[in-house]
C-alpha cells in the first residue's frame, strides 16, 4: 500500500504532465473558420467559350467494355473543356473482381477515350492496410486549385454499410494519383460511411463531401475537408433510417439545397436546406417527385433554378428524367424525359420484342466511336437485363454537373452495362419549356 | 508483404497473449510465446496480407486507451507490474461506459445530435478530458490518469490516421469490454447481497430437527 506521500508525489507529477499535454492538443487544434460555398459565376465566362444559342443536345456511352456490371458514375468538368468520368465495374455489383474505372472526354473531337482502371482492390489493399472484399460508388471532383479529388467505398467485412470512404488526388489533372488514404469517419470501428454524389467546394477550397450512412440507421451527412483532404468537422443532415445519398447545391455562399434518396416508406424525394454553409440543416421534408429509393443528382441552372436528374417514379427505374424545381422547392415540371422504357408502366418484355428495341437504343445511345459494338453487345445479352426471357430497361444513378463553359454533362447507367453520357446546353434547357 | 503499422502488429500479439492459457510458463517463456506471437501476426498470408492485417479489417485501428490497456495487462500477465488494486478499474470501467454511452448511440444516427463530430473541433472536449484526468488523479487513480494522458498526448501528436479526438479515447472494444465488467461486478455485487439460504437452512433445519427431537 502506497502511503500518502507517495500518493502526494505521483499525484504532483500527474499534474506537471497534464499542462504540458492538454495545452500542447489545445494548440495543436485549433477551431477553424468555415467558408461560404464557392459560387461559380457563368456570367464572366469568357468570350471565346460562349457558346451559341442553338440547342445542343449531344449523348453518346463513356464506358467501352460489353460484359460487365456497371455502376454509380461521377463526372468532373477538367479546365480544358474535357470531361472525366469514374464507375465502378465488374462481374456483378459487390465481386471481388470490382475496380473503379474511368475515362476522358476529349473536347477537340468531342469523343469519349477508352476506359481504364483505374484503382483495384489490390491497390486499395495494400495502401490502407486491410483486407478489401469490394469497391465502389466512386465520386470525382476537380477543385478549384485544380486538383483532382477520388473518393470511393471499399468493404472490409460485410456488406455495403460495412464501407469506409477512400480518398486519392491527383495534382496533374488525372494523369497520376497518390495512394489511397483511408478517411476515419466512424467511431463503430470505421464503418458505415458511404460516399456517392459529387462533393461541393467552399470559397478557400475546402471541401464539403456529401456521404451517408446506411448501417444501424440510414442518414446523410456533410463532411468538411480541409484543402488537404483531412477532417474538419462533420455536420448531420439528417437522422433516423429514411434517406441516403444526399445531392448538396449550393444556392449562395451561405445557403445551400439538399435532395435525399428517400429509403423509407413515403416514396418522394426529400429535401433539406442550409443556411450557414452546411453546418446546420433543417428538418428534411417529402418534395413533390416521386423517388423509388434511387440516387438522383442535381445543379443549380443558368435559370436560378435546380436542374434534377432523377426516377420521378414510385417504383423502378426505367425512366429518368431531367425536372425542374424553383429556389422554394414547391414547383415542380418536366424539362424532359433523358430516357425511358417503351413500356410506360416499366413492365418486362420478352426478349424477342426487346432485342430489337435495345439495338435500336443503343445505335440512338452510342454515339459514334461505340457505335460499332452493337453486335458484339447483342450477342452476349445477359442477366444484366433479362432473367428468363423478360428483359427490362434500367436507367439509373445519374451525376449532373455544370461545366465552366456553361453546358451541362449528364452521366448515367445505361441498362446496368454502358455509363451514357448526355451533353446539352442553357438553349436546348429553353427550347425544352 | 504488405507493411503495417506497429499499433496492428501489436493489437494482434497482445490480444492473443491475454486469451490464450500459458499455465505454469516461466516470465521468460512468456516473452518468448509474446515475441512468437509478434512473429505469427507479420507472416504474410493471401496477397501479402498478414493475420495482424486481417485483424485490422474487423477492429481498424484500436483506440489509444485500450492499446494502453492491453500493454499493461501484459505486463502484468508477465509479472512485471501488480495488478491495479480495486477500485481502480471500477473507475474505469464506469469512466469508458459512460463515454461510450454519450458517443456510440448518437454517432449511429440517434438524433441530430451527433456527438462522434465533437472530436474534429476538440477543444470543449478536451477541457472536459482534462477535467476527467482530475478527476482520476484526485481519485488517486493512476491508472486512469495515465490512460487519459497517454491519448491526449498522441492526440497531441498525431499518430493516428484519425482527425477525431474519440478515436484516440474510445473504440467499440474498451466500451463493451467496460460494459461487461461493470454487469459481472454487478451481478456479483447483487448475489453477494442475497440471504444465505444455503447456509442457514441447515442451521435451521437443525434447530427445527432439535426442536422436534425435544417435543418428542
Amino acid at each position: 500500500m502506497a502511503s500518502s506521500k507517495e500518493y502526494r508525489s505521483w499525484q504532483l507529477w500527474a499534474l506537471a504532465l497534464m499542462v504540458p499535454i492538454f495545452s500542447a492538443a489545445w494548440l495543436n487544434h485549433p477551431s477553424y473558420a468555415m467558408a461560404d460555398f464557392a459560387i461559380s459565376d457563368f456570367s464572366v465566362i469568357d468570350e471565346s467559350q460562349q457558346l451559341d444559342d442553338v440547342p445542343l443536345f449531344e449523348q453518346q456511352f463513356a464506358s467501352s467494355d460489353l460484359d460487365e456490371f456497371v455502376h454509380s458514375p461521377s463526372v468532373t468538368a477538367l479546365p480544358d473543356g474535357g470531361l472525366l468520368t469514374v464507375w465502378f465495374a465488374g462481374s456483378r455489383e459487390g465481386a471481388a473482381d470490382v475496380d473503379i474505372r474511368s475515362a476522358r472526354y476529349d473536347a477537340l473531337s468531342g469523343q469519349w477515350g477508352a476506359e481504364t482502371v483505374l484503382v483495384d482492390r489490390e491497390l486499395t489493399r495494400s495502401a490502407v492496410g486491410k483486407p478489401i472484399r469490394k469497391l465502389g460508388n466512386p465520386v470525382v471532383a476537380l477543385a478549384p486549385d485544380q486538383r483532382l479529388w477520388l473518393f470511393y467505398v471499399s468493404v472490409s467485412v460485410g456488406g455495403w454499410a460495412g464501407s469506409a470512404i477512400n480518398v486519392m488526388v491527383s495534382e496533374d489533372l488525372g494523369d497520376n494519383w497518390s495512394r489511397p488514404r483511408q478517411l476515419v469517419t466512424s467511431p463503430f470501428v470505421n464503418i458505415s460511411t458511404l460516399v456517392r454524389t459529387s462533393p461541393v467546394f467552399h470559397a478557400d477550397g475546402s471541401i464539403g463531401l456529401p456521404v451517408y450512412h446506411e448501417f444501424l440507421g440510414k442518414f446523410p451527412e456533410y463532411l468538411y475537408l480541409d484543402t488537404q483532404g483531412r477532417i474538419q468537422d462533420k455536420f448531420r443532415i439528417a437522422d433516423g433510417d429514411n434517406s441516403l445519398q444526399p445531392t448538396v447545391v449550393p444556392i449562395d455562399g451561405k445557403r445551400a439545397v439538399a435532395l435525399l434518396r428517400q429509403a423509407g416508406e413515403n416514396p418522394h424525394v426529400l429535401a433539406t436546406v442550409t443556411e450557414d454553409g452546411g453546418q446546420t440543416w433543417r428538418s428534411e421534408w417529402p418534395v413533390t417527385p416521386w423517388n423509388p429509393n434511387a440516387s438522383l443528382s442535381a445543379v443549380k441552372s443558368h435559370r436560378g433554378t435546380l436542374l434534377v436528374a432523377q426516377n420521378n417514379l414510385v417504383d423502378g427505374r426505367f425512366r429518368l428524367s431531367l425536372d425542374e424545381a424553383n429556389a422554394s422547392l414547391e414547383e415542380w415540371s418536366m424539362i424532359a424525359e433523358i430516357d425511358a422504357s417503351p413500356d410506360r408502366e416499366g413492365d418486362a418484355i420478352p426478349r424477342h420484342l426487346y432485342e430489337p428495341m435495345l439495338a435500336e437504343r443503343f445505335l440512338s445511345s452510342s454515339g459514334g466511336v461505340r457505335r460499332k459494338l452493337v453486335d458484339a453487345y447483342m450477342d452476349g445479352l445477359d442477366r444484366r437485363l433479362c432473367k428468363k426471357d423478360l428483359c427490362d430497361f434500367q436507367y439509373e444513378y445519374p451525376s449532373l454537373i455544370r461545366a465552366g463553359d456553361g453546358r451541362y454533362h449528364l452521366v448515367y447507367v445505361w441498362n446496368n452495362s454502358f455509363i451514357k453520357h448526355v451533353a446539352f446546353n442553357p438553349a436546348w434547357v429553353e427550347a425544352q419549356l | 508483404m504488405i507493411i503495417l503499422s506497429l499499433q496492428t502488429y501489436l493489437t494482434f500479439s497482445l490480444v492473443l497473449f491475454l486469451l490464450v492459457p500459458l499455465g505454469p510458463l516461466s516470465t521468460s517463456r512468456r516473452i518468448g510465446v509474446l515475441f512468437g506471437l509478434t512473429v505469427l501476426g507479420m507472416l504474410p498470408l493471401v496477397h501479402g496480407m498478414s493475420p495482424a492485417g486481417y485483424v485490422r479489417g474487423v477492429t481498424d485501428d484500436l483506440a489509444c486507451t485500450s492499446m494502453v490497456w492491453l500493454v499493461a495487462a501484459a505486463l502484468m500477465r508477465l509479472g512485471f507490474i501488480a495488478p491495479w488494486a480495486r477500485p481502480q478499474p471500477l473507475q474505469l470501467w464506469i469512466c469508458f461506459a459512460v463515454l461510450g454511452v454519450v458517443l456510440f448511440p448518437a454517432a449511429m444516427g440517434v438524433g441530430m445530435i451527433d456527438t462522434y463530430g465533437w472530436g474534429f473541433t476538440p477543444r470543449p472536449m478536451l477541457i472536459g478530458v482534462a477535467g476527467l484526468t482530475l478527476v482520476m488523479v484526485l481519485l488517486r487513480n493512476a491508472a486512469g490518469a495515465f490512460l487519459l494522458l497517454a491519448a491526449t498526448a498522441a492526440f497531441m501528436l498525431d499518430v493516428k490516421p484519425s482527425d477525431n479526438y474519440w478515436d484516440y479515447l474510445l473504440d467499440p472494444f474498451i466500451f463493451l469490454y467496460s460494459l461487461g465488467a461493470l454487469a459481472v461486478s454487478g451481478i456479483r455485487w447483487v448475489v453477494s447481497r442475497r440471504p444465505h439460504l444455503p447456509e442457514s437452512l441447515p442451521a435451521a433445519h437443525d434447530e427445527l430437527g432439535q426442536s422436534g427431537r425435544t417435543n418428542a
